[in-house]
């Protein structure tokens, strides 16, 4: 059978109509995101107290290793080691408020060798409070207590990073949050009312295969979704987000992210009979989501194992990729890991919806 | 689509003799698990009648319907509609079929008019839905949704979507069921007025009054079959004939009647 385009266009334009007529839907899809970007950036949820240290130890003695391991041994710092390259390369990309640095033959002894720490720029509280800490923890590691020396053991020096906020870890998230809440609730939700009422019948007393109407709402959904993204963008970059990758990829990941979760929409549409079978079950996907995949909140504090289980979640893939273009200007090679991933979750997903849609 | 203006009730013409079938269902059957729902139902229905199914609920009213319309799948029997078989080519009945199902929305963010556009595409035609409004007395609502509409009107609305296509068999399964009186009247005279048309209706109905007013046959079904099939007087003649007499006497009216008289034929939809 030729496919025909003006049904076909015909069916596009009143599913956009509806949509965009939709108070509930365009509350859900569009003035929700903005207001959690206005609420979290306002209050800046993400400037917690932990202090992330890069530490380079060219040392590698035992005054190093004692060093070291009274650092870890402080909450607030969250450590990782690495070249000094490396770890200047971080801080620059905003990801180190601090990094410092134990020269090669370094001994733990008053009026010593001074410690470096290069501090960013761009997280400029952290990075102060970094330097205090650093400087006690030092000084208790020479004398068993605080205080001592007049020299201070540790150098601090500024490095100009870029001044990423919390803004641009949050745009990301939104976007992703946004593209989730498309398929999971949009399509779930008004779907299966189309369904309950008996809509959905009387679209089939005519002669129209049902795959041109289902096909219709895929593509308004994913037009309209990235429409939002745009506007997202739009009011992220209003309230200061660094846009540092390319937009169209970032369309792109989420064109992508879309088609996961529109099948995972449709999956649960086409298995529940109403909307109290939908909801749910759109919400046992989505909430653990919305809190482990780094929606809101970086994935850097959770304990090693959770994080490695929910890195698999496709929302993670998703908030991961936009990030990683908009923050560090990723290109398309960069995002292999996150696109596979993302990938093998469209198919899982749109398997699943073929398996449990029906249309009655 | 040129077509005789439907806005003018023309005075009700004398019953045709039946011309050829233009629906034909021979020994129709469908199960559900051990409940046979339809159980070897077969009838013809002549073209330009209009053509009552009857039965109490769970009779296979609604499943007799839908398998004839191609919306079900037919498990046993044979049913033609215009020369096409259904189970050959359902899309193909569907469109020359108009259908107003027992329980059917429409789209809330879409007017009236938009609503019969889209409809019109579905069956591939440019609709004039100003046209097919007036035709059922709805021309003021054009810009309305259908859940501002009142009971009768949403039925009015729902014949409306059915004749896009305008299909030369039309399915109502329970048009006035939930309606008041005048409403319900008013729908009779539009079902009148599609008779006139040429169109040919086949009905399902709980009301049997309306079944006597607008059917030139009736088919009562129970269990899934038909227990009996003909005009609606050779019916109750064939009653009294066996011995059947009522317990009161016929009264010159009833409490309807009454009603009617008190309250008018005028619908009461801007309330």
């Amino acid at each position: 059978m030729p496919i025909r385009i003006g049904l076909f266009w015909a069916l596009f334009v009143a599913s956009v109509k509806m949509f965009v007529r939709n108070r509930v839907a365009l509350f859900f899809s569009l003035f929700l995101p903005l207001v959690i970007m206005v609420i979290f950036g306002v209050l800046n949820f993400g400037s917690g107290t932990t202090v992330t240290l890069g530490v380079v130890d060219e040392a590698r003695s035992d005054a190093s290793t004692t060093l070291l391991s009274a650092l870890r041994g402080i909450d607030s710092f969250e450590i990782t080691e690495g070249s000094h390259d490396e770890e200047i390369a971080q801080l620059e990309q905003g990801h180190r408020a601090v990094v410092l640095t134990i020269p090669a033959g370094y001994e733990l002894r008053p009026g010593g060798a001074q410690l470096l720490a290069e501090t960013s720029t761009a997280q400029a509280q952290q990075a102060q409070i970094g330097a205090l800490l650093l400087n006690q923890a030092v000084s208790q590691a020479m004398f068993g207590q605080a205080g001592g020396g007049t020299t201070p053991p540790v150098r601090v020096e500024q490095v100009n990073a870029r001044d990423l906020g919390y803004i641009d870890f949050l745009v990301p998230g939104v976007l992703g949050l946004t593209i989730m809440n498309l398929g999971l609730f949009g399509v779930a939700f008004g779907f299966v009312q189309l369904k309950r009422t008996g809509t959905l019948r009387r679209l089939f007393a005519t002669p129209t295969p049902p795959a041109y109407f289902l096909g219709a709402q895929v593509a308004s959904r994913l037009v309209l979704g990235l429409i939002q993204v745009l506007i997202l963008l739009l009011i992220g970059i209003a309230f200061g987000l660094h846009l540092i990758g390319s937009v169209a990829l970032i369309l792109l990941v989420a064109l992508l992210g879309a088609v996961i979760f529109l099948a995972m929409g449709f999956a649960i549409a086409g298995w529940a009979k109403n909307e109290d079978q939908a909801a749910p079950v759109a919400n046992l996907v989505s909430l653990p989501m919305l809190f482990l995949s780094g929606t809101f909140f970086s994935r850097d504090a959770m304990p090693d194992v959770l994080a490695s289980i929910t890195s698999y979640l496709p929302l993670t893939y998703l908030n991961d990729a936009l990030r990683r273009i908009a923050n560090d200007g990723a290109g398309l090679g960069d995002l292999g890991g996150d696109l596979l991933g993302m990938a093998a979750w469209a198919i899982v997903a749109f398997l699943i919806a073929v398996r449990l849609f029906s249309w009655e | 689509m040129t077509l005789p203006s439907l806005a003018a009730p023309a005075p009700r013409a004398p019953r045709a003799p039946l011309g050829k079938p233009i629906i034909t269902v021979a020994d129709l059957r469908k199960r559900y698990g051990t409940l046979t729902a339809v159980d070897g139902v077969s009838f013809e229905v002549a073209e330009g009648e209009v053509f009552g199914i009857l039965g109490p609920n769970g009779a296979g009213k609604t499943t007799t319907l839908e398998m004839i319309e191609g919306m079900r799948p037919i498990d046993e029997g044979q049913a033609t509609i215009d020369e096409v078989d259904v189970r050959a080519d359902p899309r193909e009945v569907k469109r020359r079929i108009g259908i107003q199902l027992q329980a059917s929305a429409f789209f809330d963010e879409l007017n009236l008019r938009e609503l019969l556009h889209l409809f019109g595409r579905l069956y591939e035609r440019n609709v004039d839905a100003d046209a097919l409004l007036a035709d059922v007395e709805l021309n003021e609502k054009a810009s309305s949704t259908v859940k501002t509409l009142s009971g009768g009107q949403k039925q009015r609305f729902s014949i409306a979507a059915a004749l896009v296509n305008d299909p030369r068999v039309l399915f109502l399964d329970e048009p006035t069921t939930g309606l008041d009186p005048q409403a319900r009247r008013h729908l009779w005279e539009l079902i009148r007025r599609l008779r006139e048309r040429g169109h040919t209706v086949i009905l399902t109905t709980h009301y049997m009054e309306e079944a006597e007013e607008l059917c030139d046959r009736v088919a009562i079904m129970d269990r899934g079959r038909i227990v009996a099939l003909d005009t609606p007087q050779a019916l109750i003649d064939a009653l009294v004939e066996r011995g059947f007499r009522k317990q009161r006497v016929e009264r010159l009216a009833n409490l309807e009647d009454v009603f009617i008289d008190l309250t008018g034929h005028d619908l009461r939809e801007d309330e």
